[in-house]
């Protein structure tokens, strides 16, 4: 979890109300635990378990991905654009410390 | 050789070439491509409860054939109104014969205004995508679609 996640926001400074729409991903092997390496052990499981999108103080939703989901994860959101602030997304795998994102949020 | 000969004995060869392939590749078990039903029955059971589900309400869009089930686009909404007190409180995006069905889960919270998200799947084989959508008044609406996957995306 090296690079850091790439950030798409449709309009960082929406009117009151808006809908704003999010693109992001990391990159991220998403090892499923059912893959074995060249000796023929399992490899030890490690995918994001909890993506977590929050503007300001409030918690807009949280992404609980299984290992169904694809390596390098990609989430796209929306929502409604009540106040300004800062809009906080954190990943969180089962190996590495979280990786965060920023974007200010401005209403106009 | 008379030609009509040789077109009745090529036609019948190549049925006996090709008969014995179909009902052997009918067959579910594939060790490459593990399935767990009883997983998919309890996660769809333990969301659904005893609600009756509604086939409106939530729409879902992904491909018919996946080119590259290693990362198979789907992107779920919910098209109700949605407002501080009817707002959709979770949802969940199922792939009934990956050997883990349970793909993600999605918690809204009011302040999100919408519920839509859009994520990329990877499948083992070819099978049909459930989003099941729980709404904050205890309505659980479903959306499925069949998709057709070439090869297998599990092994990335």
């Amino acid at each position: 979890m090296a690079k850091p996640p790439r950030i798409w926001v449709s309009n960082a400074k929406p009117a009151r109300g808006e809908i704003v729409r999010v693109r992001a991903q990391i990159e991220h092997q998403m090892e499923s635990g059912l893959r074995s390496d060249e000796a023929g052990r399992l490899r030890p499981r490690n995918i994001v378990r909890k993506f977590e999108a929050r503007l300001g103080q409030n918690l807009l939703f949280t992404w609980e991905p299984g290992i169904s989901i694809a390596q390098n994860p990609y989430i796209e959101f929306t929502f409604a654009a009540r106040e300004s602030g800062e809009l906080v997304m954190v990943w969180s795998d089962e190996k590495d410390p979280p990786l965060e994102a920023r974007k200010t949020i401005t209403l106009s | 050789m008379k030609r009509r000969d040789f077109v009745t004995g090529s036609v019948a060869l190549g049925g006996a070439l090709v008969l014995p392939g179909g009902p052997a590749r009918a067959a579910p078990a594939n060790p490459l491509a593990p399935t767990n039903p009883a997983e998919f029955k309890r996660a769809m059971g333990e969301f659904v409860g005893t609600a009756r589900l509604l086939e409106s309400g939530l729409r879902m869009e992904l491909p018919v054939l996946a080119d590259n089930p290693g990362a198979v686009p789907v992107h779920v909404w919910v098209t109700l109104p949605i407002s501080d007190s009817h707002y959709c409180k979770e949802l969940i995006v199922l792939a009934e014969l990956n050997p883990s069905p349970l793909a993600c889960r999605f918690s809204f919270s009011p302040a999100a205004g919408t519920a839509e998200a859009a994520v990329r799947l990877r499948l083992s084989q070819s099978q049909t995508i459930h989003a099941l959508a729980r709404m904050s008044d205890g309505k659980v609406l479903v959306a499925r679609q069949a998709i057709t996957v070439a090869a297998s995306g599990c092994g990335m």
